[in-house]
């Protein structure tokens, strides 16, 4: 019941307020409201899967086998609590600013549908539909604001995503010739007999697809545009809420179905992810421009997503799930807090900073705490050498830009303040931070559990 | 059968991608077109089983696998739904800049990279 309702609230109230003019303030207040409740569900939801297993429906009331699977396990639910979370920041930030098109409150709404139905879905196809609705969602959202700047930002977006999604196709397409099969625990079962030249093309694909979405090295090339150009709260979302699609795909699709495959690129990832590391950081240090450093920064720290999932297990998948979700609260905040001015928002954006770099009591600690274990497992002194540098990195880039947007009397940082409910919010996100950070048992157990719930599913091949 | 399908999907590929590194945006948005065509051609050349149309069958009938079918409307649907939006984007990018030329966007991007870089030379003597 609270799972069908967590799905088609967001979605149904979305439709609604499309047609509104969302540039009214109730209108704005409304689609706020909608994401809290949609918080709210999904946090039963998530209590109600901790407590009792994961939860499953087969739609239309079809049996088994031929219905759609909506499949809620732990790894699902903490993804959709956590992007409903960063939107209904990114949306009160935006409400609280003041909203310029009217469609802004529907779209963030179908987003959070959309979102809410990837994290959700026991389907590959159907994963490509919820897929749709977000991207769709999110192509128009990133026009926001409607100057120059957004409207190249969005058609690099759109065009490149777009790409990324029928590679998806291709690969759902492959996926169905070779197991017969689309349900994912299904094909999970069934992909340790299918010809494995078929299947690592198949997987080769979807990782493109989810690389392209998370802005991984070497696919991370329309990032810095788009996350420079959007507006603030914009660039929140997509690198809060959208990116996390590409991080839920890699760990559901790679060791949630194609484990051999992923054993056999295992080197490769960490090595990718190595590079991808690397070169945000030594570029994100290089950008003078606040946006543009945040948006190298995104590519380095998605880096060591992609390495935890490479190292694999469940301490690397714990650090995988773990530093997804410390990674978008971070971004999230950095990016409100870059919008603003006044008091407040210097000291949100420094916890921001922090827990990018790793400092305890962010919430990055943990992250990059749980990322060390992972690099030590695997004992590999490289790894945990090459850890270390991406953050002593990120601790500079990230200290530049406080300097710069902080410190220097430069005219374009200086101007009226924010309003303060404005700033009580950025601090509140920060605060958020802060809490993960000091008391991490919760997201860390929550992790662990996400990761076995994910490894149990996969049978031993 | 297989082979056409494949063959097909290929080739449509393949102008796709030659279409996407053109320099004129309405040509990049028929290149992704013709993408998403390879996409269904794909989605329906992976059916399971051939033969007749899978309505009123008798017992025993040989039929065509219905699930691609449905997958491929479902694909065509949202293709043509974002495609759509993508057209409109180039609509709107053309009224504002006044240009189709990818190049020509780009000297935006110039912009903003000569101004960072007085920004950075203001800091240098700022600091010496």
């Amino acid at each position: 019941m609270i799972f069908t309702l967590a799905l088609l609230l967001p979605w149904v109230t979305g439709v609604v307020l499309v047609a509104l003019d969302g540039r009214r303030r109730d209108v704005g207040w409304l689609a706020v409201a909608v994401l809290a409740a949609t918080l709210a569900l999904l946090a039963v939801l998530t209590a109600q899967v901790l407590r009792d297993g994961s939860q499953e429906i087969v739609t239309g009331g079809w049996p088994a086998g031929v219905g759609i699977v909506l499949h809620a396990d732990v790894l699902g639910v903490v993804f959709a609590v956590l992007s409903v979370l960063v939107l209904l920041a990114a949306a009160t930030h935006e409400v609280l600013a003041g909203v310029r098109i009217r469609a802004f409150p529907g779209l963030v709404l179908l987003l959070a549908g959309g979102l809410t139905g990837i994290f959700l879905t026991g389907d590959v196809f159907n994963f490509y539909v919820f897929f749709e609705l977000a991207m769709t969602a999110s192509y128009a959202l990133t026009t926001y604001g409607g100057k120059r700047r957004q409207l190249r930002a969005a058609l690099v977006f759109t065009a490149v995503n777009l790409l990324g999604s029928f590679i998806f196709l291709l690969s759902v397409a492959g996926t169905y010739r070779v197991t017969g099969t689309l349900a994912m625990h299904d094909v999970a079962e069934r992909m340790p007999a299918v010809d494995p030249n078929a299947a690592i093309l198949v997987a080769a694909g979807f990782f493109i697809a989810f690389s392209v979405k998370l802005g991984l090295f070497p696919f991370h090339f329309w990032l810095p545009t788009v996350y420079t150009g959007s507006r603030p709260a914009v660039a929140a979302i997509l690198s809060g809420a959208v990116a996390n699609i590409g991080a839920y795909g890699l760990l559901r699709f790679g060791p949630g179905m194609f484990p051999a495959q992923l054993r056999l690129a295992a080197a490769a990832l960490v090595v990718l992810g190595a590079a991808s590391l690397v070169y945000g950081a030594v570029l994100a240090v290089a950008r003078g421009d606040v946006g543009e450093t945040l948006a190298y920064s995104a590519i380095g720290q998605v880096g060591y997503v992609l390495v935890a999932i490479g190292v694999g297990g469940t301490v690397g998948l714990t650090a995988a799930v773990l530093y997804s979700a410390v990674n978008a609260l971070n971004k999230t905040l950095l990016f409100l807090a870059v919008g603003i001015r006044g008091a407040l928002v210097a000291g949100a954006f420094a916890v921001g900073a922090l827990s990018v770099a790793g400092v305890p009591p962010a919430a990055g600690f943990v992250g990059k705490l749980e990322l060390f274990r992972a690099g030590i497992v695997v004992g590999s002194p490289a790894l945990v050498v090459l850890l270390v540098v991406g953050s002593a990195l990120s601790l500079v880039y990230m200290f530049q830009v406080y300097q710069g947007r902080f410190w220097r009397t430069d005219p374009s940082a200086q101007g009226p303040a924010s309003s303060l409910p404005l700033r009580l919010l950025t601090a509140a996100v920060a605060l958020i931070v802060l809490a993960a950070g000091l008391w991490p048992e919760p997201l860390l157990a929550v992790s662990d559990r996400a990761a076995e719930a994910l490894l149990a599913g996969v049978p031993t091949a | 059968m297989i082979l056409a399908f494949a063959l097909a999907a290929a080739v449509l590929f393949g102008c796709g991608a030659y279409m996407l590194l053109k320099r004129d945006l309405l040509r990049v948005v028929g290149g992704i077109m013709l993408i998403s065509q390879s996409a269904m051609v794909t989605i329906i050349g992976s059916s399971q089983s051939r033969g007749r149309a899978p309505i009123g069958v008798q017992p025993g009938d040989v039929v065509s696998d219905p699930l691609p079918q449905a997958l491929a409307l479902t694909a065509l649907v949202i293709g043509l739904a974002t495609v759509a939006l993508l057209l409109a984007l180039v609509h709107r990018v053309i009224v504002v800049f006044r240009t189709s030329e990818v190049d020509e966007l780009a000297a935006g991007e110039a912009e903003h990279e000569a101004a960072l870089e007085a920004q950075r030379q203001a800091d240098r003597e700022e600091a010496s």
